[in-house]
């Protein structure tokens, strides 16, 4: 019914001064089998920097923004549930 | 006299369109949508980052028939075709990377309006259960 394929896809490699810089991305392609229906969400991954001597650093791309909200949403939960466990308590 | 679905020209063109557009829609997995061109600033490179989220659906459908009730020597025909479809992109900035001589460092984009409204979600959640639960408890000790 469904197909879910979740990639990493590398982009082409880009030359900045010494440094070669390849993009990855994560991405989930979902889509109804026999369907014209489909969801795709594609987000960074990393960043891949190639020295001239051959080391490779892998810098990972971080969405602060969903990690604080998501944070938040679990602290709220969190919060909700001590208060009634106090109350109870009382 | 048959009831088989007859494909048609227009209902052809249509699959077409929606072809084009499937195939245009699968493109948002592509790296270069994320990953937008690199902005040269003396010596500095930025490459801004996003998130895409892409859904869509279409379908599109057509069948002939005859009718021989009213007549059947002579049977009317008739047959039609529709379609339809729709779809939303989200897009949203990630991060930028940054390459300066001083090396390629990663700077998070942080979008404070929704951090506010998740934190006033949160806030609002913990205040609502706090009123319930004091709710809950004079009543209680009224019944007592």
């Amino acid at each position: 019914m469904l197909d879910i394929e979740n990639l990493v896809r590398s982009g082409e490699t880009q030359r900045m001064g010494d440094l070669e810089i390849t993009p990855q991305t994560n991405v989930l392609q979902i889509q109804l089998r026999g369907h014209h229906a489909g969801l795709i969400w594609n987000r960074p991954r990393a960043v891949i920097i190639k020295r001239p001597d051959g080391e490779e650093t892998i810098l990972p791309v971080r969405d602060l923004t969903r990690m604080i909200i998501w944070g938040m949403l679990a602290g709220g939960i969190l919060g909700a549930v001590l208060i009634g466990l106090t109350n109870r308590q009382k | 006299m048959t009831d088989e679905l007859a494909t048609t020209q227009p209902e052809l063109a249509g699959y077409e369109a929606f072809q084009d557009t499937m195939e245009e829609f699968l493109a948002a997995g592509d790296v270069r949508v994320v990953y937008g061109e690199p902005i040269q600033h003396e010596d500095t490179v930025i490459i801004p980052t996003a998130e895409v989220l892409c859904v869509a659906g279409f379908g599109i459908g057509g069948g002939s028939g005859t009718d021989a009730q009213k007549n059947p020597e002579k049977p009317s025909q008739g047959s039609g075709s529709g379609g339809g479809g729709g779809g939303r992109i989200l897009s949203r900035p990630v991060a930028i990377v940054v390459a300066s001589p001083e090396g390629v460092r990663v700077e998070p984009v942080v979008d404070i309006t929704k951090i506010a409204l998740a934190g006033l979600t949160a806030v609002g959640f913990m205040v609502g259960m706090l009123f319930r639960m004091n709710r809950r408890q004079a009543l209680f000790t009224q019944d007592e």
